[in-house]
């Protein structure tokens, strides 16, 4: 059977798109709009935000989400180009891929840095 | 080959606004937009969280500015959008056989909620609410 790569970005796209399911709205709620909101101030102060991703355990789930989240972003990403459009898929694909390892790369070094 | 082969007339860039059925396609494959930057910024907000108070307060700065805030609430809109279009091909995904029967695709989604629901009210409490 030929091998190909096709299996890896896409069960990276799936599983990232089934974590993303279930932990970002409420994500977004309390990092994006309660700022705003003014709600959780204690919890996004910088003393009590420092100490919760200085935990091992924090550290590696918030990696595994972000990664995911990346990978998942940037395999959909690739489809909605070709959906507008786009015919320059293996460019595109590139691009998206490179971008999400990036982005992968410097979660990494944010979160070891805290 | 025939010699006037039938050429289907659909715009390559608008196609997804010509049926119902292609513009809730578009507008979950559009979530991926909003994943992505919301990935960023919060890539961004760890990066500065770890060069000190005064980055992270910068950070904050930028998420409760008027343009953050408009992101974050298009972000949560797409990202519900997401979390139910994921869910809704459960029963298509994830074939559960037990004995001679599968277990049913709806009790499978409503699971998937009961997750979904346990995960928000744990990072709600981490969060300091609820």
């Amino acid at each position: 059977m030929a091998k190909s790569p096709k299996a890896i970005f896409w069960l990276l796209f799936a599983a990232g798109g089934t974590v993303t399911a279930f932990v970002l709205p409420v994500m977004i709620l309390v990092t994006g709009l309660a700022p705003a909101a003014g709600l959780f101030s204690d919890a996004l102060s910088y003393e009590t935000m420092n100490a919760f991703v200085g935990n091992w355990l924090v550290k590696i789930i918030l990696f595994g989400i972000l990664s995911l989240a990346a990978w998942h972003a940037a395999h959909r990403l690739r489809v909605v180009a070709h959906d507008f459009g786009i015919r320059a898929d293996t460019f595109v694909a590139q691009l998206a891929y490179f971008m999400a390892g990036i982005a992968t790369v410097l979660a990494l070094i944010a979160l070891l840095a805290v | 080959m025939s010699r006037n082969p039938y050429v289907r007339k659909m715009s390559k860039t608008t196609w997804f606004l010509t049926h119902g059925r292609y513009r809730s396609y578009i507008l979950h494959e559009l979530s991926s937009f909003f994943v992505a930057i919301y990935t960023g910024i919060l890539i961004m907000g760890l990066l500065r969280l770890g060069s000190g108070p005064e980055e992270w307060a910068g950070w904050l700065e930028g998420v409760t500015s008027p343009a953050g805030i408009v992101f974050h609430l298009l972000a949560f809109a797409f990202a519900i959008i997401h979390t139910v279009s994921w869910f809704k091909v459960v029963p298509q995904a994830m074939r559960i056989q037990r004995g001679e029967d599968f277990v049913p695709g709806q009790l499978l989604v409503r699971a998937h909620y009961g997750v979904l629901a346990g995960v928000s009210v744990v990072v709600l409490i981490l969060a300091g609410i609820a």
